[in-house]
């Protein structure tokens, strides 16, 4: 897999600096996400018919962190019927040091790297943390926050009043569109990383 | 499509910038990334590093309270436009206050230039520039921050903090180990994780009166406004907070606190849950000095919790509170203090030449960044100065901080859900010229006589003035402001104590153990009514029933002189000499310059 990555890698920097304007490097290379084992790992093909939730996480993002117990929860009361998976998008984070975070923040939930940003673009993800919500057809029907607990940096509610993404995942198992197809996120930009 | 581009890129640029001018706190205008055009290019290594260095990376370094470091380019790099929108909102670095005409010592402030250098930085693609122009990375002095303190005290049990919830306001009672009276000139709060705790704040409890709170010795206990019982008139009121960023402040010589055997210091901390238990232990360190304070600031109290009841929906529930200064004042510090629904805190002065000067104005309150705040020089306000607390409260949907939703009607109180209306200053008063007696006594007398004015029905109101008058040693008024108290409370051990003190100062013995039986009725573990009552009845001859007071009282407080020697006293008048002798040996035991029990002990010895 790693030699697969690194040509892959070359390929781009050599071509980028001649014609990135025209080419869309995803058309070149497949672009992936990766399990822990670095394995790459497309989580839709592993959850046929079945509801699934990206959940975009950093382990150096403080707001992303106390989110931990929410997402754990929400994920334990959809067991087997939506899939949740933690999705790390930043380059430098290592399966050790995200093995580690798991087992801190009492994760029971499996875990991706992203480095590539396969998963990033096709949940229109730019926040840590921030879900993207896949119907059982494997369409994005939700992507943005998980409820409206901080209004924005240093600005937590005592408590979120409305829940977009409980709310999304009801709507996709009874068949429906969520009432809101995204809402924005307040954490770390995504963008932000290499 | 290179071209367009770059013509579109500007208009872009005002765009957002627009938006971040109007919008307050709502995230939907992270800065666009954006091609240099021409202007030379803000690059980290010159421009940005300095600013970081300095204003972030003081708490963005491991061990300390920012969530993670800012140290490095890459370190910066990993949360570029986060920083250009926490420090464009003034979020970061955490700093309420407005500028006024009295600057604060420590000020944690960017300047406009420095905000707009960290925008434009993002803007154009967040660089790295030429290492070679790096400045030297800060220096940091690893653990205690002043040295090795004398004393070091570690909370006896950790609190565990859980890993989600509302935030926890957890208080731990440190012991202070002196056999006497020492002078500390600074106290260094380590609260523990520093990522997790929001603020701390140390009580010096001088009557063991918070260990009452705590289940088991040194478990500590929870509550996020503390009450400790102080004696009437303690000299010695220092602010000793900290906060993220905090710098130990060393008192200057004559300045410093006073601890005597027995005093307890009581750390109150605000904890907030990080998303994964987390254990905090806190320890203080004490830096001892062997000048006593030669001068006395003292914490002077304005609020006005009573008013407080702010009905659902309220946007902007006004409550104040004014005190005129009856001397001249240095103020050093100021301390303003509200819950969630506190929106703008202001503390006005009115000087006696008519000119108003804001003390300190927070237009945007958020309790998770409160701080006592230090004048960079101490203000001077003449007598005569009218200081006003304006404190406006928000109750509506609008407030984000509002733990009920939907907003309720939310009243005066000790607990986080309800709200408090506190403004402390620390002052120093003038010297009087000599003979003309103590400036602190006037100002807190005033003091008290303004929240008996205020609060005609608060029992502590006339309680603390009956007492300020009888330390001043004017009984009869003292008397009144205790029967007021009584009458609020009729059964309270604490004022009829005081009344009996005051009827036996006064040496109306029939008036005075009516109340001494009364305290002890309702709290019969309460030494100084023992003793009080001993007292009383030795002085109308009744030394038999006295020495069973003595004896009450020295069971339960075996370290108090005082009462081993009247004890003594009281059985010697009974015939008991042998008995007498022993106490008057344990009072000199006690304090060996006790001359009462040593008098007597020669007389017996005759």
């Amino acid at each position: 897999m790693r030699g697969q990555r690194g040509i892959c890698g070359v390929l781009l920097s050599l071509i980028a600096a001649m014609i990135f304007a025209v080419l869309d490097p995803g058309s070149l290379c497949a672009q992936t996400a990766f399990d822990l084992e670095g394995r790459p790992t497309d989580p839709l093909a592993q959850a046929a018919g079945r509801i699934t939730v990206l959940v975009f996480v950093r382990t150096d993002c403080p707001i992303s962190n106390r989110y931990a117990p929410t997402i754990q929860k929400l994920s334990a009361e959809y067991a087997g019927r939506v899939a949740f998976w933690l999705v790390y998008p930043d380059k430098a984070e290592t399966a050790t040091s995200i093995r580690k975070y798991l087992q801190d923040y009492g994760y029971r939930l499996p875990a991706l790297r992203d480095p590539q940003r396969a998963l990033v673009k096709s949940s229109h993800a730019e926040i840590t943390p921030e879900v993207a919500v896949f119907e059982q057809k494997h369409e994005l029907v939700y992507h943005g926050r998980i409820d409206n607990w901080y209004e924005g940096f240093s600005r937590p509610r005592g408590a979120p009043t409305t829940h977009e993404l409980d709310d999304a995942i009801q709507a996709a198992l009874s068949g429906r569109r969520p009432a809101v197809a995204s809402a924005a996120a307040v954490g770390c930009y995504i963008s932000d990383l290499e | 499509m290179i071209s367009l581009w770059r013509w579109g890129t500007p208009c872009l640029l005002v765009i957002v910038i627009a938006a971040m001018g109007q919008q307050h706190g709502a995230q939907s205008r992270k800065p666009a990334s954006a091609a240099p055009t021409g202007e030379r290019r803000v690059t980290f290594t010159r421009d940005i590093a300095p600013i970081v260095f300095q204003q972030c990376a003081p708490c963005h370094r491991p061990g300390e309270a920012g969530p993670f470091p800012l140290l490095t380019y890459q370190d910066v790099k990993k949360h570029a436009q986060q920083i250009a929108v926490v420090t464009h909102d003034r979020i970061m670095p955490p700093w309420l206050p407005e500028p006024g005409k009295f600057p604060f010592a420590d000020e944690m402030r960017l300047s406009a230039a420095q905000i707009a250098l960290i925008l434009k930085w993002v803007e154009q693609g967040a660089v790295e520039g030429n290492p070679a122009e790096l400045p030297a990375r800060p220096h940091f002095v690893q653990g205690w921050q002043l040295g090795q303190p004398d004393i070091v005290l570690t909370a006896e049990k950790p609190f565990i903090l859980p890993a989600s919830g509302d935030d926890r306001y957890w208080n731990f009672i440190f012991r202070v180990p002196i056999d006497s009276t020492r002078w500390v000139k600074a106290v260094e709060i380590r609260p523990g994780d520093r990522r997790l705790v929001h603020h701390a704040n140390v009580l010096v409890d001088r009557m063991e009166s918070a260990r009452r709170m705590e289940k088991e010795p040194g478990a500590g206990f929870g509550g996020m406004e503390i009450k400790v019982v102080s004696e009437v008139f303690d000299p010695d009121s220092h602010f000793l907070f900290w906060k993220p960023g905090t710098v130990p402040y060393t008192y200057p010589d004559g300045m410093a606190l006073r601890l005597d055997k027995g005093t307890d210091l009581v750390l109150n901390t605000h904890l907030q849950p990080s998303g994964k238990p987390e254990v905090i232990q806190p320890s203080l360190g004490l830096h001892f000095t062997d000048k006593p304070a030669t001068v006395h600031p003292m914490l002077l109290q304005l609020e006005n919790d009573t008013k407080l009841d702010i009905p659902p929906g309220a946007k902007n529930f006004l409550v104040t509170d004014s005190f005129t200064l009856p001397v001249d004042v240095d103020l050093l510090a100021i301390y303003p203090h509200a819950h969630y629904l506190g929106k703008d805190l202001q503390a006005l002065a009115a000087l006696p030449n008519g000119a108003k000067e804001a003390l300190i104005h927070i237009p945007h309150w958020n309790l998770n960044w409160q701080a006592v705040y230090r004048y960079k020089q101490p203000v001077f306000l003449p007598k005569g100065t009218v200081i006003t607390m304006r404190y406006v409260y928000d109750n509506s949907e609008d407030n984000i901080a509002n733990p009920n939703s939907p907003p309720i009607r939310v009243r005066g109180g000790n607990r986080a859900r309800d709200e408090m209306a506190h403004l402390w200053l620390q002052v120093l008063p003038k010297h009087f010229p000599a003979g003309q007696g103590d400036p602190r006594m006037v100002l807190q007398e005033a003091l008290a006589r303004h929240n008996v004015e205020k609060n005609p029905a608060d029992f502590e109101a006339h309680y603390n003035l009956g007492a300020m008058l009888q330390a001043k040693g004017d009984l009869k008024d003292a008397t009144g402001q205790y029967n007021a108290a009584l009458q609020i409370r009729p059964d309270d051990a604490t004022v009829n104590n005081a009344l009996g003190g005051v009827m036996l100062a006064r040496g109306e013995l029939d008036e005075a153990i009516p109340h001494l039986e009364a305290a002890l009725k309702t709290q019969p573990d309460y030494f100084d009514a023992h003793y009080n009552l001993g007292n009383a009845l030795a002085s109308q001859g009744n030394f038999a029933a006295a020495v069973e007071q003595f004896q009450a009282a020295v069971r339960i407080n075996p370290e108090d002189a005082d009462a081993e020697a009247n004890l003594g006293s009281a059985l010697a008048e009974t015939g008991r000499l042998g008995e007498a002798k022993m106490h008057f040996e344990r009072a000199l035991k006690i304090n060996p310059n006790h001359a009462l029990a040593r008098e007597n002990l020669q007389q017996l010895q005759q």
